[in-house]
């Protein structure tokens, strides 16, 4: 892998010696975190963020690796955008692996759905680094203030979910030995299996909005769980569990709108899915699995108290023709709480953001301080504090709570 | 003799009348004369601004900014080119003639989002200088009462000194006095004061140039001297009434960039 990442480096700067004065920039970090608990070292991590773009009149490129290092000196070396774009009069093109952000949402993900995300980490990475880049052809078409996009995705990109060694990895508990099947996990690239999205989006005087469609897959896996039941006693006895998890097709559509009222920034985010499956504990359902469809939407405001800057979201999911044997609850609601105030010129940030669940009764809180030393050259104290119910989505990592710094100089 | 006579009767008459057209003028419509000076239907420059602080310490931040009259609605975009962590950052404003609130945007790179943000916070420092959004010019005729204090001469030009007062207990200037020239109704220095009446900031526009026919203010300062910090602003490539496309002002070269 440390080759491979050499060897790319090299002719990446290679290309650059040829190439037609491309505009650089990017940034190197630091990024240690320390647990609460134990005092043990959660994350040190050295990342080289560079981007290497050219912009034309008619025509444009982007290259965006990243490289990751890691205490242990383990290397990732992610081409996180690198596509070419065609511009022309009424219509853009872009070709090749590339970010796709949709929605008027922040920190939650409801029509933003094109780019898979990373949740090595959690939700824990800034938003920038969260979305992983997907093969893509998008097509946008202009007319006026509106715009048409059409995305074809030709092979599928799932989540990217933390493994056994992982800290943010938690152990399901099973009521018998359970063994996973993986290799009907794959989607396996071909016309056949490619996804497609298509929006429309508006910026007006009065408000902006989007309204989209995909046909997808689940980028989360649904676990297939077959029973291994013994008889020979007479009574049935559970003995073991196989697992298979698989991809679905998944249909959804939906919506989003932000405009001013006042000084407020009201904005408003909703979709519906078609083909999403959830673990039952009906011992009739095939695999302990049953299709429901699912509603996910959003209420936000942004408003100013003085110089502080303020953003509230209200966020629900709704299981439609619920049974009880479900095991997610039939609602679940969060909210997210921004706080931020910039002072001495803008070289001092303070920032609170929150996820508090109403339903699982826990939270995520996340302050921070960052100075900029200079105008390349920053500094950030922050912490991860989890609390409330092991039951809940962010309770049940309280153990990884964190005090964490970052310095990072952009160029 | 006749003739001559009068002619100079004649000029001074002229004199007589403009100087009275003028002298008659109130801080309302001096103001507004200046609000509603000639700028051109668009213009396009390269904004250099260079933070200074107590220290002597500078920051230097690089600008490309269009913008464009279009009747009811003056449309501004600006492309932050430095300094490097804000690189391709993109604003975007509609200004409008009515008591409409401003439209604004801004399109942030990293997280590939146009967010619409509130134009409430006119209030706000633009970029830590020491120009509030306001201050650029954002803020409304009929926002302040306007008051013609008396007349001045600086650097040899006759001026108005007019004091506007804010309508709005709370706003974060008590009132401001500029000094407006009387040839072209162009500003040349203003003077901010605070909640306590205390002078805040002076404004000195040390620079303007006649570009296609009109007037533009290409090298400004405002200076802090209650935190003694000060900013300037220098203007290059000035390019005026040059047929920027309304396209120009849409989400779709917000994202694109330069």
């Amino acid at each position: 892998m440390k080759k491979i990442a050499l060897i790319l480096i090299i002719t990446g700067f290679a290309f650059l010696a040829n190439a037609q004065t491309p505009d650089i920039s990017g940034y190197l970090r630091n990024y240690t975190g320390v647990l609460y608990d134990t005092g043990d070292f959660a994350i040190i991590q050295n990342t080289f963020n560079l981007n290497v773009e050219k912009r034309g009149d008619k025509v444009a490129f982007k290259a965006n690796p990243m490289l990751y290092h890691y205490w242990s000196d383990s290397l990732d070396l992610r081409l996180r955008e690198a596509y070419l774009d065609m511009y022309f009069d009424n219509f853009d093109l872009r070709i090749g692996k590339q970010q796709v952000v949709w929605g008027k949402a922040d920190g939650t993900f409801i029509t933003d759905v094109v780019s898979p995300l990373n949740l090595t980490e959690f939700l824990l990475p800034d938003f920038d680094e969260i979305r992983t880049g997907v093969n893509a052809v998008k097509l946008d078409y202009y007319l006026g203030d509106n715009t048409f996009e059409v995305i074809y995705m030709p092979n599928f990109t799932p989540a990217e979910l933390p493994t056994g060694n992982s800290m943010w990895y938690i152990q399901p508990e099973f009521p018998a030995p359970a063994t996973f099947d993986w290799s009907k996990s794959e989607i396996k690239p071909s016309f056949e299996n490619s996804e497609l999205f298509v929006k429309y989006s508006a910026i007006t005087s009065k408000i902006d909005f989007e309204i989209m469609g995909g046909y997808t897959w689940d980028d989360m896996p649904t676990m297939h769980v077959n029973k291994e039941i013994d008889m020979s006693s007479g009574q049935p006895v559970l003995t073991g569990l196989n697992i298979t998890p698989k991809h679905h097709r998944l249909y959804l559509g939906g919506g989003s709108f932000s405009t001013e009222i006042k000084g407020f920034v009201l904005r408003g985010e909703a979709a519906y899915y078609n083909g999403k499956y959830f673990q039952t504990e009906d011992p009739t359902a095939v695999d302990a699995i049953t299709e429901k469809d699912y509603l996910h939407y959003l209420a936000g405001l942004d408003f100013n108290v003085g110089n502080v800057k303020l953003s509230t979201q209200f966020i629900q999911q709704y299981i439609l023709d619920y049974d009880e044997n479900i095991t997610n609850e039939e609602t679940e609601n969060t909210m997210t709480f921004l706080a931020r105030y910039d002072m001495f010129r803008e070289t001092l940030h303070l920032e609170l953001f929150s996820y508090i669940g109403l339903t699982g009764e826990d939270a995520l809180i996340r302050p921070k301080v960052t100075y900029d030393f200079d105008d390349s050259f920053s500094l950030l104290l922050g912490s991860n504090i989890f609390v409330g119910e092991r039951t809940g989505r962010f309770g049940q990592y309280q153990d990884n709570s964190m005090l964490y710094f970052k310095v990072k100089y952009n160029f | 003799m006749k003739n001559l006579r009068t002619s100079l009767i004649a000029v001074a008459i002229l004199i007589a009348t403009s100087f009275g057209a003028n002298a008659q003028l109130t801080g309302t419509q001096i103001v507004e004369k200046a609000y509603n000076r000639a700028t051109g239907d668009d213009q396009t420059s390269t904004l250099t601004m260079t933070l200074t602080n107590r220290q002597g310490k500078q920051r230097v931040r690089k600008i490309k900014q269009f913008s464009k009259n279009l009747g009811t609605v003056e449309k501004n975009i600006m492309f932050f080119q430095s300094p490097a962590d804000v690189k391709n950052t993109s604003f975007m404003s509609w200004s409008y003639d009515s008591d409409k609130s401003d439209d604004q945007w801004i399109y942030l790179p990293a997280l590939k989002k146009t967010k619409r943000i509130s134009s409430d916070s006119k209030s706000d420092y633009f970029m830590g200088s020491d120009f509030t959004y306001d201050d650029l010019g954002d803020r409304k005729l009929n926002a302040d009462t306007h008051k013609l204090l008396k007349s001045e001469t600086i650097d040899g030009k006759a001026c108005y000194v007019v004091e506007s007062v804010s309508k709005d207990e709370d706003y974060m200037y008590t009132k401001t006095k500029t000094w407006i020239r009387k040839d072209n109704f162009v500003g040349v220095k203003k003077e901010f004061y605070d909640e306590d009446e205390e002078l805040l900031k002076i404004l000195t526009i040390k620079k303007v140039e006649k570009i296609s026919g009109f007037w533009v203010i290409t090298n400004s300062e405002m200076k802090n001297v209650q935190k003694n910090h000060k900013t300037s602003m220098i203007l290059n490539n000035i390019q005026v009434n040059t047929g920027i496309p309304a396209s120009k002002f849409t989400e779709r070269m917000m994202t694109r960039g330069l």
